[in-house]
């Protein structure tokens, strides 16, 4: 995909911005006063949801902004402004924007066990989430308790462990937004993988007085995807051979290859693709009960949903998707093993899931995001009026036309979905015939979902 | 600070934003609303309101000084309930959830002012209850009033036991129809069941031979007459905001909110479960208005009814006496 890509460093405003210090400093130092906004108002503030700036700015404005315009658009930009592992990271760094001598980092140093050196955590962390989700986006105190959790935990781990290890590892959010990056038109690349093979100091990985080794714990040179890539635009800054840039490509560049295709991330499409599933059946569908049952937690009817819940996103869509990939490897005759087959057609569940996760967030996000103006007057609602906004009404943006957007969001995903599942099929020197389960499965899901939202 | 590169200047800048956002940002909120709250001359006290399986009003015992200007501060954190003291002057239609309503008021009667959420925000709705206590501080004893023995207990009537009525209609009673034969009610209405005055009639012979009907509707036009059109109409819009969702819309005890209330088979398992049936004519015509006020001001003891007499004035009760007879008696459109 390298002839189809547009460096965008060079730009000099652009490639002035990514290589200053004060970037992701900056970027954080935005968020930080909302994030801090959000937990204060969280514990503080009032329970009722629609009237609590961290439930309706996290879980409405947040979402949207990340969902429909960050994720797509801007891969893991959020991840360079994220303020949830900052304070781990400033204690580690010592530092705030300038690094220390030779970028040193103040940690224990301990390595991230190798066993773990994968998205696993991360999975079990975001179906940890999940599993309480209709608590969590609700309910403020829940849902600044966990976000301060998020927090605690990435600065414990920021203190023991080397670099960003809570981001790459354990995010449950980071693991969602570096599986769809993938999707993304732009990405942080080296622009010459051999010039890094001859340069003997890998200062990206390292660092230097001009910057940190990759936080993220990649080696530039050897990116293929957005996925583990934070765009923080360290190796940008530390490039003694100004060697890293950042590149605008066409959608879903990563996916154009089937290198590297693992079992956890085949695991984290299926995962994500179920939650969209089931937050749309749950929350969008004309089945009350269930949401009643899912925010009863510790009730018997709970105990049931938690492990339909689990089960669903653990085995039974897997599985089927499973024997889909089986039954298309006995249509094609592939002589590959079904296991791998059934990790790389996995991908195919990327755009679909994207698309998915989009049109459930705008189902809500539209109805609901005039609170917006209600609680940025009085985000504790307390009776404020900041900006004589806190009286306006309810109004749901849309009503009625939500479909308009959902179905063609749904289409643009199926068509990435049968394009990669076909691609995949292709690349493996096997039948198409053999995608057509899959796809079947994937046409089935999005017809789901349109009659859901429809 | 050995160790510092160059930039020791961009790293104190950057400390003293990030410091100003964790200390100085929660401090100018913590200010900000600190102004929203004091008021000069005024005692701010903030309510919040939850339905009573969340816990009630909080707090629900309020004592303020005697002249004290007081600015109460309600915000709901469930449903919408509503809030009226009326010997205070204060009334809050409905407090959404989530919003702060303000009412502002000066205590300027001593007493114990008992108030309940006027809006029906759950099924225990009516334990959901408070107090504001208002302190003469030069005469603090002044706050507690000693009550006068209710009614009922003056005069012995045993509130819990079975009151059939002596006889009972063929048809509704009509007041209407009764005004043409007009019938004065010797003694204390108050004190009588419809069916004592009814014999008290019948026995008679002093009047005119009446039909047992024209007598029932007689006894139906000295009811509404002695209640009065006013208090009526006041009492039906008390009964559907106090009473209708257990006793139900139409007095048949079919309220949702008592459903699975015990009613009076708390006391005697023979006794139908659920609040009372007020369309039952036997149990209603043998009820004298006392016998009705007792129940109501002291409540069922276990039965699920609520007690109002903390909340009810005695108007407020007779008011509410002079609607239920309508559920026996026709008192014309709309009664």
């Amino acid at each position: 995909m390298a002839t189809s890509r547009f460096e965008l460093t060079r730009v000099p405003i652009v490639k002035k911005v990514l290589v200053s210090r004060w970037l992701q400093w900056s970027l954080t130092a935005i968020t930080l006063p909302f994030f801090l906004l959000v937990i204060l108002a969280g514990f503080l503030g009032t329970p009722v949801g629609s009237r609590n700036f961290g439930i309706v700015f996290v879980w409405i404005v947040w979402w949207a902004l990340l969902i429909l315009l960050m994720l797509p658009f801007a891969g893991r930009l959020w991840c360079a402004m994220c303020p949830i592992p900052v304070a781990g990271e400033w204690l580690q760094r010592r530092a705030l924007v300038q690094p220390r001598e030779h970028a040193r980092l103040y940690t224990l140093g301990f390595k991230w066990p190798r066993r773990l050196n994968n998205m696993w955590l991360q999975n079990v962390a975001f179906l940890a989430v999940a599993l309480f989700s209709v608590v969590i986006l609700t309910t403020p105190f829940a849902s600044a308790l966990v976000l301060a959790s998020f927090v605690i935990v990435a600065l414990v781990t920021s203190l023991l462990f080397e670099r960003r290890a809570f981001c790459r590892y354990l995010c449950p959010v980071g693991g969602f937004i570096g599986l769809y990056s993938q999707l993304a038109p732009v990405e942080v690349r080296v622009k010459d993988r051999a010039l890094c093979a001859t340069h003997r100091e890998k200062i990206c990985y390292v660092g230097s007085d001009a910057g940190y080794g990759c936080p993220w714990l990649v080696f530039p040179a050897a990116l293929d995807k957005n996925t583990y890539c934070g765009m923080c635009t360290e190796c940008l800054k530390t490039c003694p051979l100004d060697n890293v840039a950042l590149y605008a490509r066409p959608f879903a560049a990563d996916l154009s290859t089937n290198k590297g295709r693992r079992l956890d991330e085949a695991y984290k499409a299926f995962i994500l693709l179920t939650c969209a599933l089931t937050y749309s059946v749950m929350l969008i569908g004309p089945w009350s009960m269930l949401k009643e049952t899912a925010y009863a937690v510790g009730a018997p009817g709970w105990w049931l949903y938690a492990i339909g819940f689990l089960a669903s996103n653990v085995a039974i869509v897997p599985g089927i998707f499973y024997a889909c990939v089986w039954l298309g490897k006995r249509i094609g005759q592939a002589a590959i093993s079904t296991r791998q087959l059934f990790i790389e057609q996995a991908y195919a569940l990327v755009p679909l899931g994207l698309a998915a996760w989009a049109a459930f967030s705008l189902s809500f996000v539209l109805t609901n995001f005039s609170y917006a103006w209600q609680v940025l007057s009085d985000p504790f609602g307390w009776g404020w009026n900041l900006f004589g906004t806190a009286d306006w009404t309810w109004t749901p943006y849309f009503a009625g036309g939500q479909s308009l957007f959902q179905f063609p969001i749904l289409l643009v995903g199926l068509i990435g979905a049968l394009a990669i599942a076909l691609r995949t099929a292709r690349q493996q020197r096997i039948s198409p015939r053999a995608a057509l389960p899959p796809v079947a499965f994937c046409v089935i899901f999005t017809l789901a979902l349109v009659w859901l939202y429809v | 600070m050995s160790s510092w590169k160059p930039g020791v200047k961009r790293e104190i800048v950057s400390l003293v934003v990030i410091a100003l956002i964790f200390l100085g940002f929660p401090a100018a909120l913590w200010a900000y609303q600190a102004r929203q709250t004091q008021v000069p001359g005024v005692r701010v006290i903030d309510i919040t309101a939850n339905a009573p399986a969340n816990g009630g009003w909080q707090p629900d015992a309020i004592r303020v000084n005697l002249g004290e200007r007081i600015r109460l501060r309600i915000s709901s954190s469930d449903v919408v309930h509503g809030l009226e003291v009326p010997a205070l002057g204060i009334a809050v239609g409905q407090i959404l959830p989530g919003h702060v309503e303000q009412v502002d008021f000066v205590a300027t009667r001593a007493g114990r002012f008992p108030f309940a959420c006027t809006r029906w925000c759950s099924v225990d709705h009516w334990r959901m209850r408070g107090v504001i206590q208002v302190i003469d501080p030069e005469n603090p004893n002044l706050a507690l009033p000693t009550a006068a023995a209710p009614l009922f207990q003056q005069l012995g009537i045993d509130i819990d036991a079975r009151h059939p009525a002596h006889a009972v209609p063929t048809q509704r009673p009509s007041a209407a129809r009764g005004a043409l034969v007009a019938l004065d009610v010797s003694g204390d209405l108050h004190v009588q069941s419809p069916s004592d005055v009814f014999a008290a009639w019948r026995a008679d012979a002093a009047l005119p031979p009446r039909s047992d009907a024209q007598l029932w509707d007689a006894v139906a036009f000295a009811w509404k007459r002695a209640a009065g059109d006013d208090a009526i109409s006041r009492g039906q819009r008390l009964y559907a905001r106090d009473c209708a969702a257990c006793h139900g819309e139409s007095g048949k005890g079919d309220g949702p909110a008592g459903r699975n209330l015990p009613g009076m088979s708390a006391m005697d398992p023979m006794r139908n479960r659920g609040p009372a049936d007020f369309t039952d004519a036997s149990s209603m015509l043998g009820a004298s208005d006392v016998l009705l006020q007792g129940k109501i001001l002291r409540g069922g003891m276990g039965t699920g009814m609520p007690e109002w007499r903390s909340l009810y004035t005695d108007q407020d009760l007779w008011d509410v006496i002079g609607f239920l007879r309508s559920f026996v008696f026709d008192y014309g459109p709309g009664k």
